[in-house]
């Protein structure tokens, strides 16, 4: 391990990993990661593998854009072309008038970034998912660009390409601090040893609020468990989009590359810091995805897991430079879209890191907002 | 093939009712009572699935635990048909590789899970369940038992050779006997026993504890109680070779679920590879059934069984060949013949010493390991402990594992036999009555004092030396 780096980014998830990386591809030399445990073992790992366009801001939607861009091109550009985006769509179904009419001024938002998303029929979406329960849904919003991401191949991926462009990646390392003097950051004490570093970047997302306090800023991130199931394979192309449903318990649901079906609903504990998976969650998971493809009901779970949201007060990401601190940089507070805006947020932090600034609407994501009392609009999230 | 004559068991007589099953559109005769691979294997069929590379699969364990004979049964995939009893007119089909979604739009109706209360819930009814049961029991608590196999029993079931040991330990009696005087027992002592039951998890609930479980693949059971006592047994290691997934390389015991459980001739001809206890009881019972053993192979330099058993077996004209293993299964779809050969002093195959024989059926009686899965979920601490083959729970001398509440006894603990597991069922359900408050102190204490007695007597010895080895490592003191 060095002790000294130019740039030092807490936490090896796909966010610290993924800003490594546009910060190596801009010429940035002394690079390291440090993380707690094992690269991805966080939330990345733990994700719900979606990536979708379809936010009701444009800020989201922006940022989405360039990462679905970035997303179809990564495995190529790192010369690992197991790493690809399946653009297999996120389909929302829609059970009341109200919920259409919020999904069509979305759909219109959407379109006016560029986004290829439509209101569709029930008969269109079964068309989409062939064993859906259509009998209640009087609509859908359908974007056929949004799709998903194996975490473990985005992660192993980067982590080869970074280890050939020199970048440090320390895993099971612990930063326990980050080091200030004289108004701004001087390094990093870790649990193997203190490393100097003029720029900082905490990468940390759920944890990102305990090196935070410590230097007295502070940001509203909380944990809370959330959970993820995964069942026995099925042939593959079965459900080929992620199929959202608020009416059913916020549940998420689509198939990975492997067979298994992947998702979630939206039961959530804390603040917490237990990820133990609950039996109420299984449940309900089971109740509530048979109610969306009723023949799920054969199918039998065969994982299931915890992991954290990383969550602010208005599910928004805390992402820019932490004025009372020089050189001290946060991407944290995915509030569960990390894995998905990475690539944006990545590029974005590599230019204001770099240059100073981004052309990206970063400062949608701006940490003091909430100091401030000025909370941006929920934005979409499930599970 | 069915077995019509058998000098143990009368399986003309324990039959059930005559049914019809419909194999890939064809009519199979079977019984009630019976599962599905074990009907089907009845009628000469080996191959339930393709995987999505398309090699042929076949039965492997017979328990429920390795997934080899999933098949589609009334539309449905992936059901283990091992475990799933055969009912009349039921339609079964192969896999071929991943299966889709069963066309069904309808949406179900939710039942609230049906929700079973006790003192101690106990997971498994082997040797180590049911004692469980038994002692609980007797020392005041209320007990519910759920098991995911169609009997009770275990792999008692299958046993039909005598016990050694002592007499209050079953010594002279036939496995397949206990099982009844132990299930017997625990029905008596008012345990409340759910079979075809699969536990999914075991989760806290408050002070207490909530195992959720589903029957019969379909409906959701909570049992709620203060103590969980994990008695989950084992599942059969399997060894690499070539071909070593063909139909017809069977795990020891899944033959003996066939011809001892079922009476279901396993084959004609069979090659057992390993020479433990396990291999050569297995050797003998396939004559008592009228099959024919071509050999035992051991990798070992020397035969692990008991002496006894080797011997027996031996004198029946059966060779056992130490120092060899399999090198390779042939045929296609189902196993033809076997490769075995010699090993040299770096356990490596010596050239030239290839010996080939046509046979059927291939028996691993390789070693078991322990399933701690529910366990693990559970949370409770494990380490790999190679004494007890396999990943076990650390535990401490009541059996308590690292979460209060939560017993683990027989085979889910460490590879052992049936005496200690019965006897560690027998710890396990005092310890527990105990826990929840319902035994009497003192006499709860004395009765532990004697069991762990009778099993550090059974663990001494040279044959013991492994187990107290690995006990030693998993001990919390």
């Amino acid at each position: 391990m060095k002790n000294k780096v130019d740039i030092a980014i807490i936490g090896g998830g796909i966010i610290g990993l993924y800003t490594a990386y546009e910060l190596a591809k801009r010429g940035v030399e002394n690079i390291a990661i440090y993380e707690k445990k094992y690269t991805g073992s966080g939330s990345t790992f733990r994700c719900g593998t979606g990536i979708r366009q379809q936010f009701g801001d444009g800020a989201n939607i922006k940022m989405m854009k360039r990462s679905v861009e970035k997303w179809s091109n990564i495995g190529e550009e790192i010369n690992f072309p197991q790493l690809k985006m399946e653009k297999t769509g996120y389909l929302f179904l829609l059970y009341s008038e109200e919920e259409v009419d919020r999904y069509k001024k979305n759909v219109a938002l959407q379109n006016s970034h560029g986004v290829p998303s439509r209101i569709i029929t029930p008969e269109e979406a079964r068309e989409i998912v062939s064993g859906l329960d259509i009998s209640e849904v009087i609509a859908a919003s359908w974007n056929p660009t949004d799709g998903k991401a194996d975490p473990f191949l985005a992660v192993h991926g980067l982590v080869r390409v970074l280890k050939k462009m020199g970048v440090e990646i320390n895993e099971y390392t612990e930063v326990k601090e980050i080091k200030v003097k004289d108004g701004a950051v001087e390094g990093v004490k870790t649990d193997k040893g203190k490393v100097k570093a003029d720029i900082v970047l905490n990468a940390a997302n759920a944890w990102a609020k305990i090196l935070n306090e410590k230097l007295g800023v502070k940001i509203p991130i909380e944990p809370y468990k959330h959970q993820g199931i995964v069942t026995e394979p099925l042939k593959i192309g079965e459900i080929k989009p992620m199929v959202v449903s608020f009416r059913h318990g916020g549940a998420y649901l689509t198939q990975e590359s492997n067979g298994g079906v992947i998702g979630g609903i939206a039961l959530k504990y804390g603040p917490t810091w237990d990820i133990t998976p609950t039996y109420d969650f299984m449940r309900e998971v089971a109740k509530n995805f048979s109610r969306i493809i009723p023949a799920l009901k054969y199918i039998t779970i065969i994982r299931q897991w915890g992991g954290y949201y990383a969550e602010t007060p208005d599910h928004n990401a805390a992402i820019g430079k932490i004025e009372e601190i020089e050189g001290y940089y946060l991407a944290a507070g995915f509030s569960g879209h990390g894995f998905m805006l990475a690539p944006a947020v990545a590029e974005g932090m590599a230019d204001l890191i770099t240059k100073g600034s981004s052309t990206l609407p970063l400062e949608f994501y701006d940490p003091y907002r909430f100091q401030r009392g000025e909370l941006r609009e929920q934005a979409i999230q499930m599970g | 093939m069915r077995l019509e004559e058998h000098p143990v068991i009368d399986f003309t007589r324990k039959r059930g009712k005559k049914v019809t099953i419909y194999f890939e559109g064809k009519p199979i005769e079977a019984y009630e009572g019976e599962p599905i691979a074990e009907a089907l294997h009845a009628a000469g069929v080996r191959v339930l699935n393709f995987t999505p590379k398309g090699r042929p699969r076949g039965l492997f364990c017979a328990i429920g635990k390795c997934s080899s004979c999933l098949m589609k049964v009334n539309g449905i995939p992936n059901v283990r048909t091992c475990i799933t009893l055969v009912e009349d007119g039921m339609k079964v089909e192969r896999q071929h590789g991943l299966e889709p979604l069963p066309r069904d739009y309808k949406p179900p109706k939710w039942k609230d899970a049906e929700k079973i209360e006790a003192d101690i819930i106990i997971i498994g009814g082997g040797p180590a369940g049911l004692m469980a049961g038994v002692k609980a029991a007797e020392h005041g608590a209320k007990v519910a038992l759920l098991d995911e196999n169609p009997i009770l029993g275990g792999q008692l079931v299958k046993q039909t050779h005598k016990f050694f040991g002592k007499r209050e330990q079953f010594a002279g009696v036939r496995g397949v006997k206990i099982a009844e005087i132990i299930a017997e027992e625990a029905k008596k002592k008012g345990v409340d026993i759910h079979l075809e039951t699969s536990a999914i998890g075991i989760f806290p609930n408050g002070e207490g504890k909530l195992v959720t479980a589903v029957k019969k693949n379909k409906k959701l059971m909570e049992f709620y109680g203060k103590a969980v006592i994990v008695a989950t047994g084992a599942m059969e290691k399997m060894i690499p070779f070539e071909n070593n997934d063909l139909p017809g390389v069977y795990g020891a015991g899944a033959i003996q679920t066939l011809m001892n459980t079922y009476g279901i001739q396993p084959g004609k001809r069979v090659l057992i590879v390993g020479a433990g206890n396990v291999g050569v009881i297995l050797a003998y019972q396939l004559l008592q059934a009228g099959v024919e053993v071509v050999a035992v192979v051991e990798a070992m330099p020397k035969v692990g069984a008991y002496f006894v058993h080797a011997a027996k077996i031996r004198r029946l004209g059966i060779p056992i060949y130490t120092r060899h293993t399999i090198l390779k299964a042939e045929g296609k779809e189902k196993v033809e013949r076997a490769v075995i050969a010699q090993l040299d002093d770096n356990w490596k195959p010596i050239p030239g010493t290839e010996k080939s024989y046509d046979v059927d059926i291939i028996a691993l009686a390789v070693g078991l390991r322990p399933s701690i899965e529910l366990l693990h979920q559970a949370g409770a601490q494990a380490i790999y402990v190679r004494e007890l083959s396999g990943y076990v729970v650390r535990h401490d001398d009541r059996l308590e594992t690292t979460i209060r509440g939560i017993f683990v006894a027989g085979d889910s603990s460490g590879i052992e036999e049936a005496t200690t597991a019965m006897l560690e069922g027998k710890l396990a359900g005092i310890a527990a009555a105990l826990f929840v408050g319902k035994a009497n102190v003192k006499n709860a204490m004395e009765e532990m004092e004697k069991v762990r007695k009778d099993l550090d007597e059974f663990r001494s010895g040279p044959f013991g030396q492994r187990t107290r080895i690995g006990e030693e490592k998993v001990m919390i003191k």
